[in-house]
C-alpha cells in the first residue's frame, strides 16, 4: 500500500465507531487534568492508562495522545485566569495571560492559547509524519547489536541529561533496567528476583509501577507539603477566537514556537516545559513589538502555547521511529504499547503499520477536536479548578488503586503502585529521576534480549558490537555521553581555582 | 550450537555493578567538592514551578497518607470497594487537612459511586463487593 492509502485506512479505523466519542473524552479529559494544578499532563496520562485495558491498541493509543494534547491547552486556563500553571509547562504563558486577564480580555487569551495551540499541534504531526516514515526505512537494515547499542544511547542521553543530576540520573535510569529483569528470563525461562513468589514470574507490572512513579508519588507529595491556598479567578468562563488580524499579529510569534517546539521535542530528554520558556523568550526577541512582553501581549500567550503543543509532534519522532521516548508522555505511549502486547522499538513502522498510520490520523483528529472539545469543558475546568485539593487528592489515590487492580483484577498491582509511589516521593526529595527510572522499565526487555541475541549470534564475541559501525557509533556516543559531565566539571572546577587563586597570587 | 553465553545472571550482575559506581562516584563527589552546586542536565526539565512553593514537609501526614493507603489496599478485596473507600477518602481529607467540613461530609459518598459506577457499569470491571455481595441488586 502507498503511503496516503495507510494514512486513508488509518482515518478509516480512527473515525470509526465509538473511537471518535472516546478520543474527544480523552482530550476532555486532558484538558481538565491540565487545568488541575498538581495533575501534569504525564500525571492526567498515567491516570487515563487503566481506561485502555478495554480499548484496542490504536484507540488507546489515539486517546492517550488526545489526552496528552488536552493537558497542553488545559495548563494555560489556571495560568490566564489564576496566575497558576496548571502544568509546569504553561508558567510562561501566564506572564502575559495573566495580565491579559487583568485587562478583561481574559477570553481572547484562552482563544489565542487554544487556536494557536492547535495550530502548532497539527504541523508538528505533518512533520512528525513526514521524518518517521523514511526513519523507520533506515532503521528497517538494523540488526540486534544495532538496536541494543541504540536502547544504550537513548537511555544514557535522556537519563543523563534530563535529571537534575548526571549520576543519580543514570543510577536511576539503571534501576528502570533492573527491574525490568523480575521474573521469568525470557531466553533461558529462569527465575529472577521473584522469591519463590508465583504472581512475581511476570515481572513487575509496568503500568502500575509508572502510576506508582509519576501520579501516587505526586497526591504523596502534595499531602506531606501542605498546599499552597487556591487564588481567584479572574475574567469570564468564555473563549473568544482571536480575529484575522490579531491571528496575523502573532503569527510570527506561532511560526516561532512551532520551530521551537518541533526542535526542543526531537531532541531527547528535553520536554515541554523547555519548550515553552524558549519559545517566549525568542518571541519577544524577534518581535517588533517586545516592550509588550509581560503587560498583556497576545504573542506572549501564542509562542509558549503553540511550543507545548508542538512538542507532541517532535517528542514522538524518537519514539516511533526508534522506540525511545522522548518525555514522559512519550515514555506513556509505549507502555500503553506494552500493555496492549506489543514490543516497542525501532521496528514499530515494519512490524505494525496500520497502527502507526492509525496514530497519525488520530493525532490530526485529537488535535481538530482540541477546539470544539476546549469551547465545551471550560466552565468544568473552572469547577473542576475550584475543588478542594485534598479531595482531589484522595479521588485520584482511590482511582488508582481501583484503576490499577481492575487491569487483572489483581491485588499486587496496587500495592506495587503504592510501593514505587514511595519510592517515586523519596527519588523526587532526593533528586532522582523518575522519567530516567521508567525509560529504563521501557527499554530494559529489548535492550537485555537483543544484547544476549547479539552475543548468541557472535558465540560469545563482544567485539559484535564494535565492528559494525552504526553499532560502534553509537556506543562511541554514549561514552562521550557519559564523559562529557565529567570534562565540563573537572574544567569549570580548574577554571574556577584559577580565578580564586590569582589574586591571591598577586 | 547457539549457546547463551551470558546467562541470566549478567544482565541484573552489570546494573547493580552500574548502580553501585554511581553512588560510589556519588559519595567521592561530595566529599571532595562538598558545598559546590553538582551537575545539573543541561536540558533539564524543572520549570519555576518547581518544589520551592511547597509547603514544609510534614511527616505525620506522610506517613499517615501511606498507612491509610496501604490499610485501603489490604481491606480492599476480603472488605470490597463500597465499604471500604468511604472511609479511605475521610481518612485523606483529615490526614490532609484542608477540606472544608462539607467536602469532609459529602466527598467519599460522591467519590465513592461516581467511581464505582464508571468502572462497574461504564467499563464492565467485577469490582470486589465484599460481604455486600448477593446483597446488592445488581
Amino acid at each position: 500500500m502507498s503511503f496516503f492509502e495507510q494514512l486513508a485506512a488509518g482515518f478509516a479505523s480512527a473515525l470509526d465507531g465509538y473511537g471518535i466519542l472516546i478520543r474527544a473524552g480523552g482530550v476532555a479529559w486532558g484538558i481538565i487534568g491540565g487545568a488541575i494544578p498538581g495533575i501534569s499532563g504525564a500525571v492526567a496520562m498515567a491516570l487515563a492508562l487503566p481506561f485502555t485495558y478495554a480499548l484496542d491498541a490504536p484507540t488507546a493509543l489515539v486517546m492517550l495522545a488526545g489526552v496528552w494534547a488536552g493537558a497542553n491547552y488545559g495548563g494555560s486556563i489556571p495560568a490566564i485566569l489564576m496566575r497558576i500553571p496548571g502544568t509546569p509547562a504553561s508558567a510562561p504563558c501566564l506572564l502575559d495571560g495573566y495580565e491579559l486577564a487583568k485587562q478583561g480580555r481574559a477570553a481572547k487569551a484562552l482563544g489565542i492559547s487554544l487556536i494557536c495551540g492547535t495550530i502548532g499541534g497539527l504541523i508538528s504531526i505533518f512533520v512528525l509524519i513526514a521524518l518517521v516514515v523514511p526513519l523507520g526505512e533506515i532503521v528497517v537494515r538494523f540488526g540486534s547489536p544495532e538496536v541494543f547499542a541504540l536502547a544504550l544511547f537513548g537511555l544514557t542521553l535522556i537519563a543523563g541529561l534530563s535529571g537534575p543530576s548526571f549520576l543519580k540520573g543514570i543510577a536511576s535510569g539503571f534501576f528502570g533496567l533492573l527491574l525490568t529483569t523480575v521474573g521469568l528470563d525470557s531466553l533461558t525461562g529462569s527465575m529472577r528476583f521473584t522469591f519463590g513468589r508465583a504472581d512475581l514470574l511476570t515481572g513487575v507490572d509496568t503500568i502500575s509501577v509508572m502510576i506508582g512513579l509519576f501520579a501516587v508519588s505526586e497526591m504523596f507529595f502534595l499531602i506531606a507539603h501542605p498546599a499552597r491556598p487556591a487564588g481567584t479567578v479572574v475574567g469570564t468562563a468564555t473563549t473568544e477566537f482571536p480575529t484575522l488580524r490579531e491571528l496575523r499579529e502573532v503569527g510570527r510569534a506561532t511560526f516561532i514556537g512551532t520551530i521551537v517546539g518541533l526542535i526542543v521535542g526531537i531532541m531527547p530528554g528535553a520536554g515541554a516545559t523547555a519548550s515553552s520558556f524558549v519559545a517566549y523568550n525568542e518571541a519577544r526577541r524577534w518581535s517588533k513589538r517586545p516592550e509588550l512582553f509581560g503587560k498583556g501581549s497576545l504573542e506572549g500567550v501564542a509562542a509558549p502555547e503553540t511550543a507545548n503543543n508542538a512538542v507532541q509532534g517532535g517528542d514522538l519522532v524518537p519514539t516511533l521511529a526508534l522506540g525511545i521516548p522522548g518525555s514522559n508522555s512519550a515514555a506513556i505511549i509505549l507502555a500503553a504499547l506494552i500493555l496492549h502486547g506489543i514490543m516497542p522499538g525501532p521496528f514499530l513502522l515494519t512490524k505494525n503499520p496500520e497502527l502507526v498510520y492509525t496514530l497519525f490520523a488520530g493525532l490530526i483528529l485529537v488535535n481538530l477536536l482540541m477546539i470544539p472539545v476546549g469551547l465545551v469543558i471550560l466552565r468544568l475546568c473552572l469547577m473542576a479548578m475550584k475543588l478542594d485539593p485534598p479531595v482531589l487528592i484522595a479521588s485520584v489515590l482511590s482511582l488508582i488503586v481501583i484503576g490499577t487492580y481492575a487491569g487483572d483484577l489483581f491485588l499486587l498491582n496496587p500495592i506495587q503502585a503504592l510501593v514505587f509511589g514511595v519510592i517515586g516521593y523519596g527519588m523526587r526529595i532526593w533528586g532522582f529521576s523518575a522519567a530516567a527510572t521508567v525509560l529504563g522499565l521501557v527499554l530494559g526487555v529489548l535492550a537485555e534480549s537483543e544484547m544476549r541475541r547479539s552475543l548468541i549470534i557472535s558465540h560469545g564475541d563482544w567485539s559484535i558490537f564494535l565492528t559494525r559501525p552504526i553499532s560502534a557509533t553509537l556506543l562511541f556516543l554514549t561514552l562521550g555521553v557519559l564523559v562529557y559531565p565529567a570534562l565540563m566539571t573537572a574544567l569549570r572546577r580548574w577554571r574556577s581555582r584559577r580565578v580564586a587563586a590569582a589574586p591571591a597570587a598577586k | 550450537m547457539l549457546t547463551d553465553a551470558l546467562g541470566p545472571r549478567f544482565f541484573p550482575m552489570a546494573l547493580g555493578s552500574g548502580i553501585l559506581l554511581c553512588g560510589l562516584l556519588l559519595a567521592a563527589a561530595e566529599l571532595l567538592f562538598r558545598g559546590e552546586p553538582s551537575v545539573a542536565g543541561p536540558l533539564s526539565d524543572a520549570g519555576p514551578e518547581g518544589d520551592e512553593e511547597a509547603g514544609p514537609f510534614s511527616i505525620a501526614r506522610f506517613v499517615g497518607a501511606i498507612a491509610a493507603t496501604a490499610l485501603y489496599v489490604a481491606a480492599f478485596e476480603p472488605l470490597g470497594y463500597l465499604l471500604t473507600t468511604p472511609p479511605y477518602i475521610a481518612a485523606i481529607l483529615l490526614i490532609h487537612g484542608g477540606a472544608r467540613t462539607r467536602a469532609l461530609l459529602i466527598a467519599p459518598f460522591v467519590t465513592t459511586v461516581v467511581l464505582y459506577v464508571t468502572f462497574r457499569f461504564g467499563l464492565l470491571i467485577p469490582v470486589p463487593d465484599g460481604p455486600l455481595e448477593g446483597l446488592l441488586p445488581w
